[in-house]
Protein backbone atom coordinates (compact mmCIF):
# COMPACT_ATOMS: atom_id res chain seq x y z
CA UNK A 1 0.00 0.00 0.00
CA UNK A 2 1.20 3.17 -1.22
CA UNK A 3 2.29 5.78 2.27
CA UNK A 4 0.00 8.56 1.14
CA UNK A 5 -2.73 6.16 1.82
CA UNK A 6 -1.44 4.84 4.93
CA UNK A 7 -1.56 8.87 6.00
CA UNK A 8 -5.00 9.29 4.65
CA UNK A 9 -6.54 6.71 6.87
CA UNK A 10 -4.86 7.90 9.75
CA UNK A 11 -6.06 11.60 8.91
CA UNK A 12 -9.19 10.50 8.68
CA UNK A 13 -9.25 7.97 11.70
CA UNK A 14 -7.63 11.00 13.58
CA UNK A 15 -10.38 13.44 12.80
CA UNK A 16 -13.11 11.14 13.44
CA UNK A 17 -12.57 10.02 17.03
CA UNK A 18 -11.73 14.47 17.72
CA UNK A 19 -15.72 14.42 16.43
CA UNK A 20 -16.60 11.42 18.37
CA UNK A 21 -14.62 13.18 21.11
CA UNK A 22 -16.29 16.53 20.64
CA UNK A 23 -20.26 15.65 20.31
CA UNK A 24 -20.74 12.15 21.12
CA UNK A 25 -18.65 11.88 23.70
CA UNK A 26 -19.34 15.15 25.55
CA UNK A 27 -22.16 15.30 28.20
CA UNK A 28 -25.38 14.66 26.32
CA UNK A 29 -23.86 13.62 23.29
CA UNK A 30 -26.41 13.16 20.42
CA UNK A 31 -29.56 13.73 22.74
CA UNK A 32 -31.53 11.53 21.13
CA UNK A 33 -31.84 14.13 18.27
CA UNK A 34 -32.01 13.07 14.56
CA UNK A 35 -30.97 16.75 13.55
CA UNK A 36 -27.80 15.88 15.46
CA UNK A 37 -27.22 12.51 14.05
CA UNK A 38 -27.67 13.45 10.53
CA UNK A 39 -25.06 16.17 11.48
CA UNK A 40 -22.28 14.09 13.05
CA UNK A 41 -23.29 11.76 10.07
CA UNK A 42 -22.63 15.05 7.90
CA UNK A 43 -19.52 15.28 9.58
CA UNK A 44 -18.25 11.65 9.58
CA UNK A 45 -19.09 12.20 5.09
CA UNK A 46 -17.25 15.02 4.64
CA UNK A 47 -14.00 14.14 6.33
CA UNK A 48 -13.84 10.93 4.94
CA UNK A 49 -14.29 12.43 0.86
CA UNK A 50 -12.09 15.40 1.77
CA UNK A 51 -9.35 13.07 3.02
CA UNK A 52 -9.94 10.84 -0.31
CA UNK A 53 -10.00 13.55 -2.96
CA UNK A 54 -7.07 15.44 -1.91
CA UNK A 55 -5.17 11.75 -2.03
CA UNK A 56 -6.39 11.20 -5.59
CA UNK A 57 -5.20 14.88 -6.73
CA UNK A 58 -1.52 14.34 -5.28
CA UNK A 59 -1.36 10.66 -6.47
CA UNK A 60 -2.28 12.19 -9.86
CA UNK A 61 0.28 14.78 -9.12
CA UNK A 62 3.01 11.92 -9.06
CA UNK A 63 2.17 9.20 -11.48
CA UNK A 64 0.64 11.29 -14.34
CA UNK A 65 2.32 12.38 -17.50
CA UNK A 66 1.34 14.70 -20.15
CA UNK A 67 -0.53 13.61 -23.25
CA UNK A 68 -2.91 15.42 -25.36
CA UNK A 69 -2.66 17.47 -28.13
CA UNK A 70 -0.89 21.07 -27.50
CA UNK A 71 -2.67 24.34 -28.55
CA UNK A 72 -0.71 26.42 -31.14
CA UNK A 73 -0.54 29.47 -29.19
CA UNK A 74 2.59 29.14 -26.30
CA UNK A 75 3.62 32.35 -24.34
CA UNK A 76 6.79 32.30 -22.73
CA UNK A 77 7.15 28.90 -23.28
CA UNK A 78 4.33 27.44 -21.33
CA UNK A 79 2.26 25.52 -23.11
CA UNK A 80 -1.71 24.47 -23.08
CA UNK A 81 -3.84 21.42 -23.84
CA UNK A 82 -6.46 21.21 -25.99
CA UNK A 83 -9.26 20.04 -23.70
CA UNK A 84 -12.64 20.00 -23.71
CA UNK A 85 -14.78 22.26 -22.00
CA UNK A 86 -15.84 21.06 -18.40
CA UNK A 87 -19.05 20.13 -18.13
CA UNK A 88 -19.80 22.30 -15.08
CA UNK A 89 -18.12 25.29 -16.06
CA UNK A 90 -20.34 25.13 -19.34
CA UNK A 91 -23.53 24.75 -17.46
CA UNK A 92 -22.56 27.56 -14.94
CA UNK A 93 -21.46 30.34 -18.23
CA UNK A 94 -24.81 29.47 -20.05
CA UNK A 95 -26.48 30.13 -16.94
CA UNK A 96 -25.03 32.97 -16.28
CA UNK A 97 -25.85 34.43 -20.12
CA UNK A 98 -29.75 33.34 -19.41
CA UNK A 99 -29.53 35.58 -16.48
CA UNK A 100 -27.91 38.42 -17.74
CA UNK A 101 -30.50 38.85 -20.41
CA UNK A 102 -33.20 38.53 -17.45
CA UNK A 103 -31.55 41.32 -15.45
CA UNK A 104 -31.11 43.32 -18.81
CA UNK A 105 -34.62 43.23 -19.80
CA UNK A 106 -36.23 42.59 -16.39
CA UNK A 107 -34.40 42.42 -13.50
CA UNK A 108 -32.97 45.90 -13.69
CA UNK A 109 -35.45 47.72 -15.06
CA UNK A 110 -38.12 46.41 -12.90
CA UNK A 111 -36.76 46.24 -9.98
CA UNK A 112 -34.21 48.86 -10.02
CA UNK A 113 -34.02 51.88 -7.01
CA UNK A 114 -35.01 54.86 -8.26
CA UNK A 115 -34.95 58.27 -6.12
CA UNK A 116 -37.99 60.11 -7.98
CA UNK A 117 -39.73 56.18 -6.98
CA UNK A 118 -39.10 56.35 -3.28
CA UNK A 119 -39.92 60.42 -3.32
CA UNK A 120 -43.41 59.15 -4.90
CA UNK A 121 -44.11 56.38 -2.34
CA UNK A 122 -43.34 58.43 -0.15
CA UNK A 123 -45.46 61.09 -1.09
CA UNK A 124 -48.32 58.52 -1.70
CA UNK A 125 -47.76 57.08 1.81
CA UNK A 126 -47.80 61.05 3.05
CA UNK A 127 -50.87 61.82 1.18
CA UNK A 128 -52.77 58.69 2.27
CA UNK A 129 -51.90 59.29 5.92
CA UNK A 130 -53.58 62.71 5.71
CA UNK A 131 -56.15 61.80 4.08
CA UNK A 132 -57.19 58.58 7.16
CA UNK A 133 -56.09 61.34 9.81
CA UNK A 134 -56.93 65.01 8.76
CA UNK A 135 -59.51 64.78 6.03
CA UNK A 136 -62.18 64.92 8.25
CA UNK A 137 -60.96 67.76 10.88
CA UNK A 138 -63.18 70.15 12.05
CA UNK A 139 -63.64 73.23 14.25
CA UNK A 140 -60.99 73.58 17.14
CA UNK A 141 -58.19 71.36 15.40
CA UNK A 142 -59.24 72.91 11.84
CA UNK A 143 -58.20 75.78 13.61
CA UNK A 144 -54.83 74.67 15.01
CA UNK A 145 -54.42 72.96 11.51
CA UNK A 146 -54.38 76.38 10.48
CA UNK A 147 -52.46 78.30 12.39
CA UNK A 148 -49.50 75.64 12.14
CA UNK A 149 -50.12 76.44 8.11
CA UNK A 150 -49.88 79.82 8.23
CA UNK A 151 -46.95 80.00 10.60
CA UNK A 152 -45.18 78.00 7.79
CA UNK A 153 -46.09 79.88 4.85
CA UNK A 154 -48.31 82.87 5.57
CA UNK A 155 -45.76 84.62 8.86
CA UNK A 156 -42.95 85.07 6.49
CA UNK A 157 -45.33 87.99 5.25
CA UNK A 158 -48.38 89.00 7.41
CA UNK A 159 -46.21 88.22 10.82
CA UNK A 160 -46.77 86.03 13.72
CA UNK A 161 -49.55 88.03 14.88
CA UNK A 162 -51.17 87.96 10.82
CA UNK A 163 -51.13 92.27 11.46
CA UNK A 164 -48.95 92.16 8.70
CA UNK A 165 -46.00 93.66 9.90
CA UNK A 166 -46.97 97.46 9.74
CA UNK A 167 -48.60 97.46 6.71
CA UNK A 168 -45.96 95.38 4.82
CA UNK A 169 -48.55 92.62 4.06
CA UNK A 170 -52.44 92.82 4.72
CA UNK A 171 -53.82 93.11 8.02
CA UNK A 172 -55.34 89.68 8.59
CA UNK A 173 -57.03 90.45 12.19
CA UNK A 174 -59.34 93.08 10.50
CA UNK A 175 -61.56 91.99 7.08
CA UNK A 176 -60.39 94.95 5.05
CA UNK A 177 -58.72 98.69 5.85
CA UNK A 178 -60.11 101.70 4.48
CA UNK A 179 -57.06 101.88 2.17
CA UNK A 180 -57.66 98.92 0.44
CA UNK A 181 -61.28 99.57 0.02
CA UNK A 182 -60.30 102.86 -1.60
CA UNK A 183 -57.82 101.46 -3.47
CA UNK A 184 -60.45 98.78 -4.74
CA UNK A 185 -63.06 101.38 -5.75
CA UNK A 186 -61.06 103.58 -7.67
CA UNK A 187 -59.23 101.03 -9.48
CA UNK A 188 -61.60 98.22 -9.60
CA UNK A 189 -60.82 94.51 -9.09
CA UNK A 190 -60.28 91.52 -11.16
CA UNK A 191 -58.41 88.97 -8.87
CA UNK A 192 -60.34 86.28 -10.12
CA UNK A 193 -60.95 85.79 -6.64
CA UNK A 194 -64.53 84.10 -7.43
CA UNK A 195 -62.29 81.60 -9.60
CA UNK A 196 -63.69 83.43 -12.58
CA UNK A 197 -63.20 86.86 -15.24
CA UNK A 198 -65.43 88.94 -12.69
CA UNK A 199 -64.35 92.02 -12.93
CA UNK A 200 -65.41 94.86 -10.46
CA UNK A 201 -65.53 97.38 -12.48
CA UNK A 202 -63.61 100.74 -11.57
CA UNK A 203 -64.87 104.39 -10.17
CA UNK A 204 -66.33 104.88 -13.62
CA UNK A 205 -68.44 102.31 -13.74
CA UNK A 206 -69.96 102.58 -9.89
CA UNK A 207 -73.02 104.34 -9.62
CA UNK A 208 -75.05 105.84 -6.58
CA UNK A 209 -78.36 104.68 -7.31
CA UNK A 210 -79.55 107.42 -4.64
CA UNK A 211 -77.94 110.31 -6.89
CA UNK A 212 -77.77 108.82 -9.49
CA UNK A 213 -74.44 109.90 -10.47
CA UNK A 214 -71.29 108.52 -10.39
CA UNK A 215 -69.64 107.88 -6.83
CA UNK A 216 -68.03 110.71 -5.42
CA UNK A 217 -64.71 111.28 -3.67
CA UNK A 218 -66.44 112.09 -0.67
CA UNK A 219 -68.83 109.12 -1.04
CA UNK A 220 -65.50 106.73 -1.85
CA UNK A 221 -63.58 107.71 1.58
CA UNK A 222 -66.99 107.78 3.65
CA UNK A 223 -67.94 104.20 2.45
CA UNK A 224 -64.64 102.67 3.14
CA UNK A 225 -64.63 103.81 6.49
CA UNK A 226 -67.89 102.05 6.83
CA UNK A 227 -66.69 98.89 5.40
CA UNK A 228 -63.21 99.51 7.20
CA UNK A 229 -64.97 99.21 10.57
CA UNK A 230 -66.90 96.51 10.18
CA UNK A 231 -69.87 97.32 8.43
CA UNK A 232 -70.62 100.37 10.94
CA UNK A 233 -70.76 104.17 11.15
CA UNK A 234 -71.48 106.54 8.75
CA UNK A 235 -71.13 105.89 4.61
CA UNK A 236 -74.21 102.86 5.30
CA UNK A 237 -76.15 104.76 2.90
CA UNK A 238 -73.71 104.81 0.02
CA UNK A 239 -72.97 101.29 0.38
CA UNK A 240 -76.53 100.53 0.08
CA UNK A 241 -76.90 102.32 -3.05
CA UNK A 242 -73.90 101.48 -4.28
CA UNK A 243 -72.40 98.62 -3.23
CA UNK A 244 -75.31 96.31 -1.87
CA UNK A 245 -76.55 95.38 -5.41
CA UNK A 246 -73.22 92.94 -5.41
CA UNK A 247 -71.87 92.50 -2.16
CA UNK A 248 -75.13 92.33 -0.63
CA UNK A 249 -76.74 94.59 2.14
CA UNK A 250 -74.58 93.25 4.77
CA UNK A 251 -71.53 92.88 2.48
CA UNK A 252 -71.23 89.14 2.65
CA UNK A 253 -71.04 89.12 -0.74
CA UNK A 254 -73.18 85.98 -3.36
CA UNK A 255 -71.88 83.18 -4.67
CA UNK A 256 -69.99 83.94 -8.09
CA UNK A 257 -71.18 87.31 -7.85
CA UNK A 258 -68.83 89.16 -5.20
CA UNK A 259 -66.69 88.21 -2.20
CA UNK A 260 -67.80 88.60 1.39
CA UNK A 261 -66.57 91.94 2.70
CA UNK A 262 -67.92 92.11 6.03
CA UNK A 263 -65.82 89.06 7.27
CA UNK A 264 -63.61 86.12 6.42
CA UNK A 265 -64.76 83.45 5.18
CA UNK A 266 -63.20 80.17 4.30
CA UNK A 267 -64.04 80.02 0.43
CA UNK A 268 -62.81 83.80 0.13
CA UNK A 269 -59.75 82.81 1.88
CA UNK A 270 -58.89 79.67 -0.43
CA UNK A 271 -59.48 81.84 -3.91
CA UNK A 272 -56.72 84.03 -2.85
CA UNK A 273 -54.42 81.57 -2.18
CA UNK A 274 -55.35 79.79 -5.26
CA UNK A 275 -54.91 82.64 -7.48
CA UNK A 276 -53.32 85.02 -5.39
CA UNK A 277 -54.20 88.66 -5.18
CA UNK A 278 -53.13 92.37 -6.02
CA UNK A 279 -54.08 95.15 -3.89
CA UNK A 280 -53.35 98.54 -2.58
CA UNK A 281 -50.47 96.78 -0.57
CA UNK A 282 -48.69 95.31 -3.21
CA UNK A 283 -48.51 91.85 -4.85
CA UNK A 284 -50.13 88.20 -2.78
CA UNK A 285 -48.55 85.40 -4.80
CA UNK A 286 -50.81 82.58 -5.08
CA UNK A 287 -49.90 79.74 -2.76
CA UNK A 288 -51.82 77.04 -4.28
CA UNK A 289 -49.24 74.26 -3.19
CA UNK A 290 -51.20 73.64 -0.18
CA UNK A 291 -53.42 70.75 -0.59
CA UNK A 292 -57.30 71.45 -0.18
CA UNK A 293 -57.71 70.69 3.57
CA UNK A 294 -54.79 72.81 4.53
CA UNK A 295 -56.28 75.87 2.64
CA UNK A 296 -59.80 75.06 4.05
CA UNK A 297 -57.67 75.13 7.59
CA UNK A 298 -56.11 78.28 6.81
CA UNK A 299 -59.88 80.21 6.04
CA UNK A 300 -60.81 78.59 9.11
CA UNK A 301 -57.74 80.29 11.06
CA UNK A 302 -58.18 83.76 10.11
CA UNK A 303 -61.71 83.73 10.28
CA UNK A 304 -60.82 82.91 13.61
CA UNK A 305 -58.58 86.04 13.86
CA UNK A 306 -60.94 89.02 13.51
CA UNK A 307 -64.41 87.37 15.37
CA UNK B 1 -4.29 38.68 -35.25
CA UNK B 2 -4.00 40.45 -31.91
CA UNK B 3 -0.65 38.21 -31.00
CA UNK B 4 1.27 41.30 -30.89
CA UNK B 5 -1.32 43.01 -28.39
CA UNK B 6 -0.97 40.44 -25.82
CA UNK B 7 3.57 40.78 -25.90
CA UNK B 8 3.14 44.78 -25.05
CA UNK B 9 1.83 44.74 -21.42
CA UNK B 10 1.47 48.37 -21.85
CA UNK B 11 -0.32 48.62 -25.30
CA UNK B 12 -2.19 45.54 -23.89
CA UNK B 13 -3.24 47.96 -20.88
CA UNK B 14 -3.88 50.70 -22.83
CA UNK B 15 -6.38 48.86 -25.51
CA UNK B 16 -8.62 47.83 -22.33
CA UNK B 17 -8.71 51.36 -21.12
CA UNK B 18 -9.79 52.80 -24.03
CA UNK B 19 -12.26 49.92 -25.08
CA UNK B 20 -14.02 50.31 -21.41
CA UNK B 21 -13.72 53.88 -21.39
CA UNK B 22 -15.56 54.41 -24.56
CA UNK B 23 -18.57 51.30 -23.23
CA UNK B 24 -18.76 53.72 -20.49
CA UNK B 25 -18.93 56.94 -22.75
CA UNK B 26 -21.24 55.65 -24.62
CA UNK B 27 -23.65 54.77 -21.53
CA UNK B 28 -22.91 58.10 -19.86
CA UNK B 29 -23.20 60.67 -22.61
CA UNK B 30 -26.40 60.44 -24.27
CA UNK B 31 -28.02 59.86 -20.48
CA UNK B 32 -26.37 63.17 -19.60
CA UNK B 33 -27.57 65.18 -22.74
CA UNK B 34 -31.07 64.17 -22.79
CA UNK B 35 -31.27 64.96 -19.52
CA UNK B 36 -29.31 68.37 -19.48
CA UNK B 37 -31.80 69.70 -22.43
CA UNK B 38 -33.97 72.66 -21.26
CA UNK B 39 -37.14 71.62 -19.78
CA UNK B 40 -40.27 73.19 -21.68
CA UNK B 41 -40.71 76.90 -20.15
CA UNK B 42 -36.66 77.43 -19.46
CA UNK B 43 -35.59 80.25 -21.01
CA UNK B 44 -32.20 82.15 -20.90
CA UNK B 45 -32.00 85.54 -18.52
CA UNK B 46 -32.65 88.45 -19.79
CA UNK B 47 -29.95 90.97 -19.33
CA UNK B 48 -31.54 92.94 -15.99
CA UNK B 49 -32.04 89.29 -14.73
CA UNK B 50 -28.34 88.50 -15.55
CA UNK B 51 -27.38 91.38 -13.98
CA UNK B 52 -29.04 90.47 -10.77
CA UNK B 53 -27.40 87.39 -10.84
CA UNK B 54 -24.08 88.77 -10.90
CA UNK B 55 -25.23 90.94 -8.17
CA UNK B 56 -26.49 87.36 -6.12
CA UNK B 57 -22.86 85.53 -7.03
CA UNK B 58 -21.33 88.80 -6.20
CA UNK B 59 -22.96 89.17 -2.49
CA UNK B 60 -21.93 85.36 -2.31
CA UNK B 61 -25.71 84.80 -1.72
CA UNK B 62 -24.99 81.46 -3.00
CA UNK B 63 -22.79 80.92 0.12
CA UNK B 64 -26.01 80.54 2.45
CA UNK B 65 -28.65 80.09 -0.04
CA UNK B 66 -29.14 76.59 -2.36
CA UNK B 67 -30.90 76.09 -5.69
CA UNK B 68 -31.42 72.79 -5.70
CA UNK B 69 -35.48 70.93 -4.32
CA UNK B 70 -34.35 67.89 -3.74
CA UNK B 71 -37.10 65.22 -4.10
CA UNK B 72 -38.18 64.69 -0.20
CA UNK B 73 -41.89 65.42 0.45
CA UNK B 74 -40.48 67.84 3.25
CA UNK B 75 -38.71 69.81 0.64
CA UNK B 76 -41.44 69.93 -2.13
CA UNK B 77 -43.99 70.73 0.38
CA UNK B 78 -42.21 74.15 1.27
CA UNK B 79 -40.56 74.98 -1.95
CA UNK B 80 -42.32 73.18 -4.61
CA UNK B 81 -41.87 70.96 -7.03
CA UNK B 82 -37.85 69.29 -6.80
CA UNK B 83 -35.68 70.62 -9.41
CA UNK B 84 -34.25 68.79 -12.70
CA UNK B 85 -31.27 69.03 -14.31
CA UNK B 86 -32.92 70.59 -17.55
CA UNK B 87 -33.72 73.59 -15.36
CA UNK B 88 -30.02 74.53 -14.75
CA UNK B 89 -29.49 74.88 -18.75
CA UNK B 90 -28.98 78.13 -18.99
CA UNK B 91 -27.38 78.47 -15.53
CA UNK B 92 -23.45 79.27 -16.02
CA UNK B 93 -22.31 78.61 -13.30
CA UNK B 94 -24.95 76.87 -11.61
CA UNK B 95 -25.85 77.60 -8.36
CA UNK B 96 -26.88 74.62 -6.69
CA UNK B 97 -25.17 75.33 -3.14
CA UNK B 98 -24.31 72.65 -0.30
CA UNK B 99 -25.06 74.59 2.21
CA UNK B 100 -28.08 76.07 3.62
CA UNK B 101 -27.85 78.94 6.07
CA UNK B 102 -31.12 80.27 4.28
CA UNK B 103 -34.09 78.73 2.64
CA UNK B 104 -33.93 77.37 -0.70
CA UNK B 105 -34.31 79.87 -3.60
CA UNK B 106 -35.18 77.40 -6.86
CA UNK B 107 -38.65 78.46 -7.12
CA UNK B 108 -38.69 81.73 -4.89
CA UNK B 109 -40.42 83.79 -7.75
CA UNK B 110 -43.50 81.54 -7.17
CA UNK B 111 -44.22 82.58 -3.53
CA UNK B 112 -42.15 85.84 -2.56
CA UNK B 113 -43.11 89.05 -4.57
CA UNK B 114 -41.46 92.23 -5.17
CA UNK B 115 -42.45 94.42 -2.51
CA UNK B 116 -42.13 91.44 -0.19
CA UNK B 117 -37.89 91.79 -1.59
CA UNK B 118 -37.91 95.28 -1.20
CA UNK B 119 -38.72 95.22 2.70
CA UNK B 120 -36.56 92.15 3.40
CA UNK B 121 -33.37 92.93 2.07
CA UNK B 122 -33.60 96.71 3.54
CA UNK B 123 -34.26 94.76 6.60
CA UNK B 124 -34.60 90.70 6.85
CA UNK B 125 -35.14 90.69 10.52
CA UNK B 126 -38.27 93.04 10.70
CA UNK B 127 -40.07 91.01 7.72
CA UNK B 128 -38.87 87.51 9.26
CA UNK B 129 -38.62 87.36 13.10
CA UNK B 130 -35.04 85.61 14.18
CA UNK B 131 -34.04 85.38 10.51
CA UNK B 132 -30.65 85.84 11.12
CA UNK B 133 -29.62 87.22 7.14
CA UNK B 134 -27.81 90.81 7.08
CA UNK B 135 -29.44 93.50 5.66
CA UNK B 136 -27.97 94.23 2.28
CA UNK B 137 -28.30 97.97 2.38
CA UNK B 138 -25.75 99.00 -0.39
CA UNK B 139 -27.97 97.32 -2.93
CA UNK B 140 -30.14 100.24 -2.38
CA UNK B 141 -27.31 102.73 -3.50
CA UNK B 142 -24.91 100.88 -5.81
CA UNK B 143 -26.00 100.65 -9.58
CA UNK B 144 -26.41 98.03 -11.36
CA UNK B 145 -23.79 97.04 -14.07
CA UNK B 146 -25.45 96.52 -17.20
CA UNK B 147 -22.76 96.26 -19.57
CA UNK B 148 -20.72 93.22 -18.17
CA UNK B 149 -24.72 90.82 -17.92
CA UNK B 150 -23.98 92.52 -21.49
CA UNK B 151 -21.13 90.91 -22.19
CA UNK B 152 -21.73 87.36 -20.47
CA UNK B 153 -25.03 87.52 -22.81
CA UNK B 154 -23.05 87.88 -26.02
CA UNK B 155 -20.82 85.10 -24.62
CA UNK B 156 -22.91 82.69 -24.15
CA UNK B 157 -24.82 83.35 -27.52
CA UNK B 158 -22.27 82.98 -29.76
CA UNK B 159 -19.90 80.35 -27.54
CA UNK B 160 -23.08 77.94 -26.39
CA UNK B 161 -25.26 79.09 -28.90
CA UNK B 162 -27.67 80.32 -26.04
CA UNK B 163 -31.08 80.94 -28.37
CA UNK B 164 -31.13 84.81 -27.03
CA UNK B 165 -32.54 87.21 -30.66
CA UNK B 166 -31.33 90.35 -31.23
CA UNK B 167 -33.28 93.43 -31.05
CA UNK B 168 -32.58 94.08 -34.79
CA UNK B 169 -34.77 90.79 -35.70
CA UNK B 170 -37.75 90.87 -33.35
CA UNK B 171 -40.83 90.48 -35.61
CA UNK B 172 -38.67 89.60 -38.51
CA UNK B 173 -38.70 85.93 -40.01
CA UNK B 174 -34.86 85.43 -38.90
CA UNK B 175 -36.77 85.84 -35.21
CA UNK B 176 -38.50 82.66 -35.99
CA UNK B 177 -35.16 80.81 -36.86
CA UNK B 178 -33.88 81.55 -32.88
CA UNK B 179 -36.89 79.49 -31.21
CA UNK B 180 -36.07 78.14 -28.01
CA UNK B 181 -34.35 75.09 -27.57
CA UNK B 182 -37.33 73.41 -25.49
CA UNK B 183 -39.67 73.95 -28.43
CA UNK B 184 -41.36 76.94 -27.26
CA UNK B 185 -42.33 80.38 -28.90
CA UNK B 186 -41.24 82.47 -26.78
CA UNK B 187 -37.56 84.84 -27.59
CA UNK B 188 -35.81 86.49 -25.12
CA UNK B 189 -34.59 89.45 -26.84
CA UNK B 190 -30.58 90.90 -26.02
CA UNK B 191 -29.60 94.53 -27.56
CA UNK B 192 -27.67 95.30 -30.76
CA UNK B 193 -24.93 96.72 -28.66
CA UNK B 194 -24.39 98.51 -25.19
CA UNK B 195 -26.92 100.99 -25.74
CA UNK B 196 -29.72 99.12 -27.03
CA UNK B 197 -28.86 96.54 -23.99
CA UNK B 198 -28.97 99.31 -21.27
CA UNK B 199 -32.22 100.90 -22.63
CA UNK B 200 -33.73 97.00 -22.57
CA UNK B 201 -32.84 96.53 -19.06
CA UNK B 202 -34.27 100.18 -18.19
CA UNK B 203 -37.69 99.19 -19.50
CA UNK B 204 -37.77 95.99 -17.56
CA UNK B 205 -36.43 97.72 -14.90
CA UNK B 206 -39.25 100.13 -14.84
CA UNK B 207 -41.86 96.93 -15.00
CA UNK B 208 -39.79 96.04 -11.44
CA UNK B 209 -40.28 99.61 -9.97
CA UNK B 210 -43.95 100.15 -10.72
CA UNK B 211 -44.56 97.53 -7.76
CA UNK B 212 -42.01 99.09 -5.42
CA UNK B 213 -42.52 101.94 -2.71
CA UNK B 214 -39.10 103.23 -2.26
CA UNK B 215 -38.76 106.87 -3.60
CA UNK B 216 -35.66 106.83 -3.95
CA UNK B 217 -35.31 104.04 -6.07
CA UNK B 218 -38.42 104.68 -8.32
CA UNK B 219 -36.64 108.39 -8.58
CA UNK B 220 -33.10 106.56 -10.06
CA UNK B 221 -34.87 104.62 -12.87
CA UNK B 222 -37.04 107.10 -14.03
CA UNK B 223 -33.51 109.13 -14.31
CA UNK B 224 -32.55 106.36 -16.19
CA UNK B 225 -30.43 104.23 -13.42
CA UNK B 226 -31.25 100.76 -12.78
CA UNK B 227 -30.21 100.81 -8.63
CA UNK B 228 -28.52 96.92 -8.35
CA UNK B 229 -32.12 96.04 -5.95
CA UNK B 230 -33.86 96.21 -9.54
CA UNK B 231 -31.84 94.01 -10.61
CA UNK B 232 -31.45 91.24 -7.76
CA UNK B 233 -35.31 91.17 -7.52
CA UNK B 234 -35.85 91.08 -11.56
CA UNK B 235 -33.57 87.77 -10.57
CA UNK B 236 -35.57 86.67 -7.92
CA UNK B 237 -38.45 86.75 -9.73
CA UNK B 238 -37.42 84.97 -12.54
CA UNK B 239 -36.50 81.74 -10.30
CA UNK B 240 -39.36 79.66 -11.04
Amino acid sequence: MNKIYLWGIIITAAMLGFTYVSVIGSKGGFNGDIVNMLAVAGAIALVIITVFVVIKYVRQMQVDTADGELADESWDDIGEYKNPIPMGWAIIFLATLVWAMWYFTMGYPVNSYSQIGEYNEDTAAHNAKFEKEYASITGDRLIEMGESVFLAECKVCHGIAADGIDGKAANLNQRIAAKSVKHVIENGSNNMLMGSENPMPDRNGLFNMNTGALITDAEIDAVSAYVANGMNGAGGDVFASTCASCHGETGMGMEYVAPNIASFDTALVTNVLNHGMKGAIGVMPAIDRLNAKQKEAVGAYITSLSK
Amino acid sequence: MFHWLEKNPFAFALGVFITIAFAGLVEIIPNFVQSARPLVGTKPYSTLELAGRQIYIKNSCNACHSQMIRPFKSETDRYGHYSLSGEYAYDRPFLWGSKRTGPDLMRVGNYRTTDWHENHMKDPAGVVPGSIMPPYGWLYDNMTDIDTAYAEQLTVESVFAVPYTFNKDKGTDKAQLIPMRDGSTSIVLIGDNIADARSLALEEAKLIVADMKDENIKEAVANGQIPEIVAIIAYMNSLK
